[in-house]
């Protein structure tokens, strides 16, 4: 069975939002609500800005399923984490459990009153009858059941960001940094587990790159 | 006996104000989880694309990972 995951490749993303546009066009994701965004760090600094699209990450043990006091939160068998707005009470806790800030809250009228929680689905809906109108207006589009992958994926112009199955994504990235590698850039091949998105148990901690390997690092 | 009826009167005031304070059916049956449907599943919206069976878990997680591979350049150019 698949294990669905993004990975974004830091070293090819643009900072374009190209992802983030994708998938409020796709869902219809209301104005105030990002499923997706982009996050840059070391902006402006050359050789070091880094760009990184962040969404919820479907954790393989995620924080908001265990917070969360109505136990709204379910895992498909494809490993994908939703969860039932029919359930869900907005009351924000599984957003300050979350590593990634993935949940996002539209705000409805006085006082910051909190609409039910909104995060990207992977593309798979939700507890309602796959490519229905009401899953359509709750969750947004079911494209697994249509036998396709999240739009943010396959919309990425440098297939920075992709999605699928932990396996096949991650056998692609690992082709990618054994090029790198033997173009002389820096190492990261050894890094990833290749059973799993984020390494299997017991996976050694990553030996850090050396300075002289990182463009632009001062050493 | 004039002390019984008031009693039972009391039991029944108190009666009808719990029954006031208790949660609609429709309501509670809401919040009850439930099961999702499988992607394999298929979605019956005309947007399916065309090389898989749907309800059939095998062709559809290899018509997921072979679009998978437009994903990797390394595939596609060759």
């Amino acid at each position: 069975m698949a294990r669905m995951k993004f990975i974004c490749d830091t070293e090819r993303c643009i900072e374009c939002n190209g992802c983030v546009t994708a998938c409020k066009n796709e869902n219809e994701v209301p104005w105030g609500v990002n499923r997706r965004r982009v996050v840059t760090v070391n902006d402006g600094v050359i050789g070091q800005e880094k760009s990184v699209s962040v969404a919820c990450m479907h954790c393989s043990d995620a924080p908001c399923m265990a917070v969360c006091p109505v136990d709204c939160f379910y895992r498909t068998d494809e490993g994908v984490v939703l969860h039932d707005k029919d359930i869900c009470i907005g009351c924000g806790y599984c957003s300050f459990a979350c590593p990634f800030g993935a949940p996002q809250f539209l705000s409805k009228g006085a006082f910051g009153v909190r609409s039910k929680m909104d995060k990207c689905t992977f593309c798979s809906g939700g507890p309602e009858a796959n490519g229905s109108v009401a899953e359509f207006e709750k969750y947004g589009r079911n494209r697994l059941a249509e036998g396709k992958l999240p739009l943010c994926a396959e919309m990425c112009s440098t297939k920075a960001l992709i999605a699928g199955d932990s396996d096949v994504i991650s056998t692609i990235f690992n082709k990618r940094v054994t090029v790198r590698e033997s173009n002389g850039k820096y190492a990261g091949s050894q890094i990833w587990g290749w059973s799993t998105a984020y390494g299997p148990s017991g996976t050694p901690v990553p030996v850090p790159t050396p300075a002289d390997k990182i463009p632009g690092e001062k050493s | 006996m004039k002390l019984n009826l008031k009693t039972l009167g009391i039991f029944l005031v108190a009666g009808l104000l719990l029954v006031a304070c208790s949660e609609p059916p429709e309501i509670a049956a809401k919040a009850a989880k439930r099961p999702d449907f499988a992607p394999y599943m298929g979605a019956d919206n005309g947007f399916m694309t065309k090389n898989w069976t749907p309800g059939n878990l095998q062709s559809w997680t290899e018509a997921i990972n072979k679009r998978n591979q437009n994903q990797s350049e390394y595939s596609r150019v060759k």
